[in-house]
């Protein structure tokens, strides 16, 4: 009873845990803006960080070596030293614009400006983060995530014309939408980098070895990911459906996350709305959270300093000194009066563009006995591993290119 | 006819041939513990007499591992006074695996000075710095 218990938690995890702001975000402004036709690319993406994060997760249980030890090692420290900087920027932005969708969240919720929340939130994650256990701070987030469930239902419960639908997805565009293809490609790049963002590989990993996993545990996380992930993915796939029912046909534009929930309010009203609200405080949240502990995983690693949430503080204490640092630099980033859903959707951009710094080392360790004995990659885990790394790379070279020519999906 | 045949033969050593480059540098240093120190950032050889012909009886061994500000000389170039270098003697060495390990705690080593001057002088100071979390 025990282990279906464990088993269904860690599949709802992952599922709450799959969606952020990035997602929340993007999702809603592609539906409002191509229909479902970029759809695909969630599915894409959805099976490459299945792949990727579970390879890291294995490389960790196996070797006891997270990510960015892993890249050190394999890249040397001169390439390591590019990949982190850039990563850590990365990490920063998304930091920001997650702390900015806690923000925007209760913002929904109380009418209060989200400048004053930016604080509130950063300190709330600093002492969840100080004094909560890791199993636990993944947990709580994760299950409440589930409340986002309510823009799946919210899909039927708006009685769709479904074969209007089902052709968008079938890359026929919609009568409401005319976009340049640069302009199409360009969010195809952001919806993609937003579902494979590279803290959750660094986070799934160092996650990996902070729960201290063994060879033995990597059934129960495969479970987790496998089944977990492609059903986060249908989240994201059931908010684009909503902003494509609703509001592409009104041409509504996404300029916060009260056009996201809109659909849910138009189909069950205050109550629908409240789910929503809860759903988007409980992702962005946790996915802050993640991305907190990814900017100290990154440095300590890199670094070879104590690391992780099992050591007290004091016994880890330049990791938990970065991870203050980089929530003061969040809300540094957010009093700019940068708009956090501008922000949202640059940080995936930039995400998608360092994607392949990160997958390239985790492919070749999971492939290097000293480190895995036995258990390195099979022919069919290689086979897609490289598939994915190309399209990783054909993704990160022309991200900024299709930016300049879309005017940024202008 | 293969061209290695008119190379000398390697000198014969006891034990295991390690390439510094790639299974050295960059490795993670743990104590006993299992508590990580550091990276290794650079080594430290011995200095042959004669830099230009080195003597095959008597090569450069590793003297100790470097970290610390050493990184940055080593990625950016330049060099770094002797007197900033931190040293992790070869001596204390145990292992040489996929990480390093010494055999001295991690506390008594001036490689983790930064951690214990952060712990002493930052975490600690801060409420339930020195407790588990719950």
């Amino acid at each position: 009873m025990k282990g279906i218990f464990a088993v269904a938690l860690g599949v709802l995890t992952a599922i709450g845990g799959f969606v952020d702001i990035g997602d929340l975000v993007t999702s809603s402004l592609v539906g409002s803006r191509f229909g479902l036709t970029l759809g695909w690319v969630l599915i894409v993406g959805a099976v490459g960080i299945c792949l990727f994060a579970q390879m890291s997760g294995r490389v960790a249980a196996v070797s006891g070596r997270a990510t960015f030890e892993i890249i050190r090692e394999r890249l040397g420290a001169r390439m390591a030293l590019a990949n982190l900087s850039a990563s850590f920027l990365i990490n920063l932005l998304t930091l920001a614009a997650e702390v900015g969708g806690i923000a925007l969240s209760l913002q929904l919720a109380s009418s209060i400006e989200p400048a004053l929340w930016f604080p509130v939130a950063a300190i709330a994650l600093w002492i969840v983060i100080w004094r909560v256990k890791f199993s636990i701070l993944e947990n709580v987030t994760g299950l409440l995530g589930l409340a986002l469930l309510v823009f799946a239902v919210t899909v039927f419960f708006l009685h769709p014309d479904w074969s209007a639908l089902g052709s968008q997805f079938l890359l026929q565009p919609s009568p409401h939408s005319n976009e340049a293809p640069a302009t199409y490609w360009y969010y195809a790049i952001g919806l993609f980098g937003s579902s494979m963002t590279p803290y959750e590989v660094f986070f799934y990993s160092s996650g990996a070895i902070e729960e201290k996993w063994t060879p033995k545990d990597l059934k129960q996380s495969r479970l987790n990911v496998l089944v977990g992930f492609p059903l986060g993915a249908i989240l994201s796939l059931s908010i684009v459906a909503c902003s494509a029912i609703v509001l592409l046909p009104k041409g509504i534009g996404v300029a916060s996350l009260f056009e996201t929930a809109l659909p849910v309010a138009q189909a069950f009203g205050k109550i629908g709305l409240i789910i929503a609200i809860l759903g988007f405080v409980a992702v962005t949240f946790g996915a802050a959270l993640e991305v907190t502990l990814s900017s100290g995983y990154a440095l300590s690693q890199f670094f070879g300093w104590p690391w992780g949430k099992f050591r007290r503080p004091a016994a880890a204490s330049r990791f938990h000194v970065v991870m203050i640092l980089s929530l003061l630099a969040a809300i540094g980033i957010l009093f700019t009066g940068v708009d956090p859903v501008q922000l949202t959707e640059f940080s995936v951009v930039f995400s998608a563009i360092a994607l392949p710094l990160t997958y390239l080392p985790i492919l070749i360790v999971a492939n290097d006995p000293g480190y895995m004995g036995d258990q390195v990659n099979g022919k069919v885990t290689n086979f897609f591993g490289l598939v994915f790394l190309g399209i990783v790379l054909l993704a990160s070279i022309a991200a900024i290119p299709l930016m300049i020519i879309s005017g940024a999906g202008a | 006819m293969r061209n290695d045949r008119e190379l000398p033969a390697p000198p014969p050593v006891a034990g295991r041939v390690l390439d510094a480059d790639l299974e050295l540098l960059d490795r993670q240093i743990l104590d006993p513990d299992g508590v990580p120190i550091s990276a290794v950032d650079d080594l430290e050889l011995s200095t042959p007499a004669d830099l230009a012909r080195l003597d095959p009886q008597h090569p450069p061994v590793v003297q100790a591992l470097l970290t610390g500000p050493i990184l940055m000389t080593r990625i950016f170039g330049g060099r770094l006074p002797e007197s900033r270098f931190i040293r992790i003697p070869w001596s204390i060495v145990t292992r040489v695996g996929t990480v390093v390990s010494v055999g001295a705690a991690a506390d008594s080593l001036d490689a983790s000075w930064t951690e214990r001057w952060m712990r002493d002088h930052v975490i600690s100071r801060i409420p339930g710095g020195r407790h588990d979390p719950e």
